[in-house]
Parts: structure tokens; C-alpha cells; sequence
């Protein structure tokens, strides 16, 4: 990176914070100088509407204190001023009640090759050179699309409104036991939303993004016209009776069934008996032919990271190998607490692997013929203790392996134990721009209601 | 509490001098108005879990952001410094949205009879000042709140109570040399309990938001949360899902404003009309729901979540009237969507912290108390759904289409509350919803609960409704 974001001397001032608060009587210190650079332009039917310009920074510390523990920051980066902020700190830690479970992690388990921060190919230094001129270009060529076509098909664009942004993370993590963790990364992001009206006069929306950590891979020229073209297929939804369905999950939405499973996995969940998937270490709860690996330290891929946020290095791993969970995520803190020995934080780029023998969702809807594609949710939760859950759905009845309408006012309800294990397909068409590589998913005797 | 005009300059180390300059960077290149917004806010949190306070903290956020205005179109940019070098450069970064010389402003001008802060007017008074009490002041207050939660039921397995607390010091100034200040309280309390039955594990959780100081930390509080978490968890373990499908749904008094916030808050909020994407857009002074029905969003009420002695544009809290008598009269607007309306603004420019631009965003949005009994509007239902424990909602501003999470209900059949029900999701339309509610009972109820609304940004929100019947709505279930 020609021009680092976290300069020499704020570095210098972090491990100047690190040595104060030992000095002060820390016996363990863990401290992390993050900082962000932004520039946004926002379009609103073929004009420039908005520009953002942000530039963050934060230094989070953590102070382990006579077995206590506090967790603390600030966004003031004079010396003198956080000499006195590290002063009233550890006189807080020390209000605070003793924690035998609170310590760094063990030195062997520490990231050792995160130490420039570009070690995962995430940077682009094409940020560098773009100037205000060429974003607001940009933005507005991604609005050039011909609409002409679209308009014949019997609806009316409302409103067309986007964003381009581009963005520079760059974060250093230390500790009194040596932790010297970088991570720097460049995000260039675009993203549309357009309103139609029918015929009938409803409105109907629909979205598209695209999100690269290098400015050549930006698919920025289609985005517009695919979020019209979306909300175009949303035209005409009809009811459909509530019932048992085959359930196809398209790859853009997929992660809300996958997420809970992680979340369920999570030391904080388990530990707090919290978790439908409460000791469940080892033991084959979910089909065959389910397996989700978790792929943290692929280079150049969106969301990969060498060390989470205690500086533990990352490694690749299954979550859940051929239905049995094959892992935790347990942080220094948890782990001992449950007397297990602790893992990774929290998963970081998992990847569903495919089953079924389909790569793309055509030939997912293909293979089952007959259901309802979802392709978006509209609210709803789950019960992390039961696993229970109701979500709204956006999508289309299928019939003969092809999309016959959309349907509407539909809700999907159920138990993510039952519903994993009436996995039928895992495709092979998960969008690398997401952290979650989720293809589309089909589950079979999904309750619908409507 | 609102302190002196000075105690604010001297913060941000800046003066009226200062704020001129600034302000005129901002539109150097031809923009038609520019505001500053300054803030400096300092969060505390602390957290009992396995039966100790064993976390804690302190986080400061400061920092500028300015906005430039060019027509209809927003440059921003923001300083986390208040030398005068980092907000110059941040003041000609917004000032980049104008390319031409600025017409009139559109979006008002200066009214001195609004005044400046008034003390004596304050919404939120703090009676005792957060960081005036050591962080081991408020260790009792977790403790006993967990030890009464704990000697209600047996069942209680795991309890969290989480403290958390912030107060922010906010000074406005705009190009029409209006300068405002507001010092901002905000105490929430949540409490989350894991009860076992058996095998059977269920989860229960209440929170308690106010702009207040740490004098709202009481007995009377720790009764009323505890009471509050225990009850109806035999329900909790007996309830089931119910059979799915559209039926008639009561809403109890409270947290059921849910339904006001996501069916009908967001598609008036003005940004949706002004851009035509909202489902009300074309709606304005027609009837959306039946005679007697008023429904207002409101910054007014005192030590309420929502509540603003100024919004974030430094236009006066207020008082805003929706819908009244089933007409819509009223969008919810910011100077953008006001000018554009031609209409004054409502108070409404909210913005989550001085990293955002301001938006229209609901305050407390609550429905007056009707006529009618909530008995009654239980016992007129043959076959449905009594529903008042909520955890999320969303909508669909296109299509007006709405959903909210169902923790926990009742099956009504032949007029009467019978099986308890639990997680479920609820789907309706929001204007066949207003025009679908067909009785309002007398018992409003503003909800004390944290809610927080995310429409790009998140802002702390109030919701609160009478019982209201609505003939129908799609419920999820088997």
C-alpha cells in the first residue's frame, strides 16, 4: 500500500497506549487502531443526488485488571487525552467484579503472518487515484442502460436510485504478549434499487449490488437494469394456497437459514444455554448431505481474514462434515468457561459445498419441477433456543421446473433441524461477492402459509 | 439537561466566528444551505452474566459532520477532529455536490420566534447525571434485578442484564445563523432469561428505554422488569404454532405499535413520497382508514425513547398529526422533504450520529384511544389471533407489504383467548391493514421498550397502540 491509512505515528501511539495502561496497572492489555476511508455518490433517476466523504478511526481497548476485565474506546487520538481516558478506565475495570475466565489468548494460537496486512490480496490501490470526478462518472454511467425496451412491458420506472462507493479498512491489533495483527482491505461496491408501477398501479421494488475488493471485477454495468429487471418479474403476484412445498432458496437469500445454525454454534449462545444446537459437539444431527466448511485464508476473496478480533490465526476447517458438527466457535473467554478448549471466534467465509448433482438454479428447478422459489425475505425471526421459525417471503410458484408467478402475503414457517434435514439440493451458483458462499438451496415438506 | 450556550462552544472548541467561516467553506461552490452538526457522546455499558458484573466500559464518539445542500441534493462529509484544518477540508468535500451558483434557499428561513434552547422546556431532565455515579454505583441495581428475576421462578436457568447508557452533547448552526444545542440522556435496561422445563429450554427477554439521568434506575423498576419476564412462561412452554393462514388479528395495547411503525411510519416518512416509491405517495388529504381514527408520531412526550427538544436539523420537536379522523394529513418531513412538499418541516431530520446525513424518521408513533372494549373486540372474534409480545418487524415501502415477529399470543376461538402461540410471523399490507381495522379500543398504551428503527441508519424509537382488531392479516404457522 503506497498510502497506508494507519500512519507510523498513530502505531507508535497505539503501543504508546499499550505500555501507559501497563504502567497504570494492567497486567494484560489487547488494543486494536482501526481506520476507514470512504467516498460515496448517489444517483436518483440520472442525477447525482448525494456525495459522502468519511474518514473513521477508533482505537478499542481491552484491559484485563487484578482479574477484572473492561472494554473500552475512543475515536480521540491526542495522547494526553487518552492518557487520562486509560487512567479513568482502569479505574473502572477495577469497580468491576473478578473474572477468573478473562486472558489473552495462549501466544501459540496468535496470527504470525498478518503482519504487513496485505497478506490476503484484498488491497487495490486503484482507490488511491480515483478522483471525485471519475466517481461521480461512475455512478452516472451505471445508470445508462436502455429502458426503452423495459418500459414496453407494461410497467412504469418510479424511481431508480444507487450508489457507488469505494472504501479503505485498515486495522492493527496488538497485545502485551506481542500480537502485532494487520488487516487492510479495499471495498468497491455498487448497489440499485428501483420502484415500478404496474398497469394496476402498484408499486413493486426490487435491488442489485455488487461488492469487489478489486475495482476491475466491479459488475457495475448491470446492476441497474438487473434491479429493474427483477422488480419487473414481481409484477402480477397471485395468492397461493398455504400447504406443504418443496422450498427453493435462491443463493442471494440463502444465507437466512445458514446464519442461524452458526449463530447456534456460537460460544456465547451455547454457553448461555441459548442454542438449539446445545451439546451437539460430534454428534450427526443433520443429513448426509449437508457439509459447511469455513474457508477464512482464501487469497483475494471477499471477507477472508487471517486472525479474528483476539488475534487467534484463522484456519480453514469443516463446521458440519456429512451431517455431524465437527466444531464451535469459542472464543479465550468462553471455552474455559464451558471447560472446552477454545477455537476461532466466529466463522468467517463459509462455503455450503453442492449436493443434489445441480450447478445452477435452473436446473434446480428443473430437478424438483414443482414449489416456491424464494427470492427474498421480508422480515421474520427464529427462536434461538428452539430453532423455531416464521419468515415473510418474496417469490415465485414453480410448476414443471418453471416459474409460473410470483406470489404474495406468503409465510414460511418452521424448525431449522427439520428443515436441514430435508436438504434435497445445495447447487453450485454462489456469488463470490457475498462472505457467505451459499448457493441455492432446495428443501423438501416446507410449511407454507398464505 | 441543557446546559449554556457556551458550555457547548467550548466542547468542540469552536465560536460563532468559526461557525460563519465554516459555514461559508460549505458554500463556496454554490450550494443553498449548509448545516453543521456537532457531537459528543459518551456511551457506559455494563453486563451481568453467570451471575456477576464482569463486564464493562466507556466509548467516546466526537466528532462534526456538515451538509451541503444544492437543490434537492446532499453533499456530506464529517471530521472525527474540531481543528480547524480537518473541518475545512470536510466542509469543501460537501461542497462538492453543488456545480452551479445557488438559487434562493428553498428550505425556510431563519424564525427567531422559535427561539433558542429553553431549559425550562427541556423534555428530558436529568435528575441524576450518569457519569456522576462511579461505575460500582450501579452494581447493586444489576444484582438485584437478576436475584428478583431469579426468586420468581425455579425454572430460570441463565440470566443477562445488561445496563447501557449514553449522553450526547449535540450543537446545530445553518446557514440562516440559527444555532441550537441539546444535551441528549438515553438509560436502557434489557434483561434476557433462559428458563428450563425438562428438556425444554425457552428464552424470555424485556427491555426499558428513557431519556432520562440514572435517577430512573428504581425499585419500582426492578419489580416491574422482573414481573415482566416471568410472566406468561408456562404459556411460553405450553404455547404452540398455530394453523397458518389469514384470519382476524387482535393487537394488544403497547409493543403492538409495531404495526404503526412498519405499516404505515415508514411509507409516510416524506424521503418515500418526495422520491415516489412509497405506497402513500398519492394519498395525501384521502381517507386510509375509518372515521375516528388518529394516528401521530410524536417529540413531545416526556423522558420518551423518541423523544427531541430539537431534531437533528435543529428544528423543534413536535407534535405531528398523520392521520386524523382516517384522513391522511400529514407526511413526516425534514427541510429536504419539506421544501419539496412546500409545507414546514415536522421535526423529523433524524440521523444516528454525526457520521450520517439527516433523514425523516419516526420519533414516538402511537394511535389514539378509540371507543370500543378490548374484551369486546376479543369476544366479536369467532376464529383468530390475539397477538402483544413482538421481537422485529420490516416493510416493503413499494408495495406496502409488512411482517412483524410474534413471540408470544393466543389462539382466539368463539370469542375467547384459549392455546398459547409463540414465534410466528405476521404479514399484511399496509393500506389494506388501515382499512382493514374495524375496532379501537380505550386503552393506549405507550410501549417502554428499546426499540430501535433501521431504516440506513439507527435511531431510537417509541411505538405504542390501544387494542385494535383487524379483520384480517396472513399468520404463519403449520
Amino acid at each position: 500500500m503506497e498510502k497506508a491509512l494507519i500512519t507510523p505515528e498513530e502505531i507508535a501511539l497505539a503501543r504508546h497506549c499499550l505500555a501507559y495502561a501497563q504502567e497504570q496497572g494492567a497486567q494484560m492489555v489487547r488494543i486494536t487502531l482501526s481506520k476507514s476511508l470512504m467516498n460515496l455518490v448517489g444517483v436518483l433517476s440520472g442525477e447525482v443526488d448525494k456525495t459522502a466523504h468519511a474518514l473513521d478511526r477508533s482505537l478499542q481497548l481491552r484491559l484485563f485488571v487484578d482479574g477484572k476485565f473492561g472494554s473500552f474506546s475512543s475515536n480521540r487520538l491526542e495522547k494526553e487525552g487518552l492518557e487520562a481516558f486509560l487512567r479513568s478506565a482502569i479505574g473502572t475495570v477495577r469497580m468491576l467484579e473478578a473474572d477468573e475466565f478473562r486472558r489473552l489468548p495462549e501466544p501459540e494460537r496468535l496470527a504470525k503472518d498478518a503482519t504487513g496486512g496485505q497478506e490476503l490480496g484484498l488491497y487495490d490501490s486503484t482507490v488511491e487515484n480515483l478522483t471525485s470526478e471519475q466517481r461521480r462518472e461512475l455512478a452516472l454511467a451505471s445508470m445508462a442502460w436502455p429502458r426503452k425496451a423495459q418500459l414496453e412491458n407494461g410497467f412504469t420506472l418510479i424511481a431508480e436510485e444507487g450508489e457507488y462507493s469505494d472504501s479503505v479498512f485498515d486495522s492493527l491489533t496488538i497485545d502485551s504478549q506481542g500480537l502485532y495483527a494487520r488487516h487492510t482491505e479495499t471495498s468497491f461496491e455498487i448497489g440499485y434499487e428501483s420502484t415500478i408501477q404496474d398497469a394496476r398501479g402498484n408499486h413493486i421494488s426490487s435491488y442489485w449490488w455488487d461488492a469487489q475488493p478489486y475495482f476491475k471485477d466491479l459488475a457495475w454495468k448491470d446492476c441497474a437494469q438487473t434491479a429493474c429487471r427483477r422488480a419487473a418479474a414481481l409484477m402480477g403476484p397471485q395468492t397461493v394456497p398455504g400447504g406443504k412445498y418443496t422450498l427453493i432458496l435462491d443463493s442471494e437469500c440463502a444465507s437466512k437459514v445458514v446464519t442461524p445454525l452458526l449463530n447456534a454454534l456460537g460460544g456465547y449462545s451455547l454457553q448461555q444455554k441459548n442454542s438449539f444446537l446445545n451439546d451437539s459437539l460430534g454428534k450427526k444431527l443433520f443429513p448426509d448431505n449437508l457439509t459447511i466448511l469455513d474457508l477464512p485464508r482464501t487469497k483475494g476473496q471477499t471477507g477472508c481474514r487471517l486472525f479474528d478480533s483476539e488475534g487467534v490465526a484463522t484456519r480453514e476447517m469443516p463446521i458440519i462434515e456429512k451431517g455431524v458438527v465437527k466444531t464451535y466457535f469459542l472464543s479465550t473467554y468462553i471455552a474455559p468457561k464451558m471447560q472446552m478448549e477454545p477455537t476461532i471466534e466466529d466463522a468467517t467465509r463459509i462455503r455450503v459445498l453442492p449436493t443434489g448433482g445441480c450447478r445452477t438454479q435452473e436446473e434446480v428447478l428443473q430437478q424438483v419441477q414443482d414449489g416456491i422459489l424464494v427470492t427474498g425475505f421480508n422480515g421474520g425471526n427464529s427462536n434461538p433456543a428452539t430453532g423455531n421459525f416464521s419468515y415473510g417471503i418474496e417469490g415465485f410458484l414453480v410448476k414443471g421446473g418453471k416459474k409460473v408467478h410470483p406470489v404474495r402475503e406468503m409465510l414460511v414457517t418452521g424448525n431449522f433441524l427439520d428443515l436441514w434435514n430435508n436438504l434435497a439440493i445445495a447447487a453450485d451458483d454462489a456469488r463470490n461477492c457475498m462472505s457467505k458462499l451459499i448457493p441455492t438451496l432446495a428443501f423438501r415438506n416446507v410449511d407454507f402459509s398464505a | 439537561m441543557i446546559e449554556s450556550k457556551n458550555y457547548y462552544l467550548d466542547i468542540f472548541q469552536v465560536d460563532t466566528a468559526s461557525l460563519d467561516k465554516l459555514v461559508e467553506e460549505g458554500l463556496r461552490s454554490g450550494g443553498s444551505y449548509c448545516d453543521l452538526y456537532f457531537e459528543n457522546t459518551s456511551y457506559g455499558s455494563l453486563l451481568l452474566r453467570d451471575g456477576a458484573v464482569t463486564s464493562g466500559g466507556k466509548h467516546i464518539d466526537f466528532g462534526v459532520g456538515i451538509r451541503v445542500l444544492s437543490g434537492e441534493k446532499t453533499g456530506y462529509a464529517y471530521s472525527e477532529s474540531t481543528g480547524w484544518a480537518d473541518m475545512v477540508s470536510c466542509a469543501r468535500a460537501a461542497a462538492q455536490i453543488a456545480t452551479r451558483p445557488a438559487d434562493v434557499s428553498p428550505y425556510g428561513t431563519r424564525n427567531p420566534s422559535r427561539g433558542e434552547p429553553n431549559p425550562a422546556a427541556d423534555r428530558y431532565p436529568i435528575g441524576q447525571p450518569w457519569w456522576g455515579v462511579p461505575m460500582d454505583g450501579f452494581l447493586p441495581f444489576l444484582q438485584q434485578l437478576e436475584n428478583s428475576v431469579k426468586s420468581r421462578d425455579a425454572r430460570v436457568e441463565k440470566v443477562i442484564v445488561n445496563l447501557a447508557f449514553q449522553v450526547s452533547d449535540i450543537l446545530m448552526y445553518n446557514s440562516f445563523r440559527e444555532l441550537k444545542w441539546d444535551t441528549r440522556p438515553m438509560g436502557s435496561v434489557s434483561v434476557s432469561v433462559v428458563f428450563r422445563q425438562g428438556d425444554q429450554l425457552e428464552n424470555k427477554s424485556t427491555s426499558r428505554s428513557f431519556r432520562l439521568g440514572a435517577e430512573m434506575l428504581t425499585d419500582a423498576l426492578v419489580e416491574d422488569m422482573a414481573r415482566d419476564v416471568v410472566s406468561g412462561i408456562d404459556d411460553r412452554f405450553a404455547a404452540r404454532r398455530p394453523k397458518g393462514g389469514q384470519m382476524p388479528v387482535v393487537m394488544g395495547a403497547g409493543a403492538s405499535g409495531i404495526l404503526l411503525h412498519e405499516a404505515m411510519g415508514h411509507a409516510f416518512e416524506a424521503d418515500f413520497n418526495r422520491k415516489g416509491t412509497s405506497i402513500f405517495a398519492d394519498k395525501m388529504g384521502r381517507r386510509v382508514c375509518a372515521e375516528g381514527i388518529n394516528i401521530l408520531d410524536d417529540g413531545t412526550l416526556q423522558g420518551n425513547r423518541g423523544s427531541l427538544n430539537f431534531d437533528d436539523e435543529g428544528i423543534p420537536g413536535q407534535k405531528t398529526y398523520m392521520v386524523e379522523d382516517g384522513i391522511l394529513t400529514s407526511y413526516l418531513h425534514d427541510r429536504i422533504s419539506a421544501a419539496h412538499y412546500g409545507v414546514r418541516p415536522t421535526g423529523n431530520g433524524r440521523r444516528e450520529s454525526f457520521r450520517y446525513a439527516p433523514l425523516p424518521r419516526m420519533r414516538a408513533t402511537y394511535m389514539e384511544s378509540g371507543n370500543a372494549k378490548k374484551e369486546d373486540l376479543i369476544a366479536s372474534v369467532s376464529k383468530g389471533i390475539y397477538v402483544d409480545e413482538f421481537s422485529n418487524g420490516q416493510v416493503q415501502i413499494g408495495e406496502g407489504d409488512f411482517t412483524f415477529y410474534v413471540k408470544a399470543g393466543y389462539l382466539i376461538e368463539d370469542g375467547r383467548l384459549t392455546m398459547p402461540v409463540k414465534d410466528i410471523n405476521i404479514i399484511g399490507n399496509g393500506p389494506q391493514a388501515l382499512a382493514d381495522m374495524c375496532g379501537v379500543a380505550d386503552d393506549l398504551v405507550i410501549d417502554p421498550g428499546a426499540w430501535t428503527c433501521g431504516k440506513e441508519q439507527s435511531v431510537p424509537v417509541s411505538c405504542g397502540i390501544p387494542t385494535v382488531l383487524i379483520g384480517k392479516l396472513t399468520v404463519g404457522g403449520e
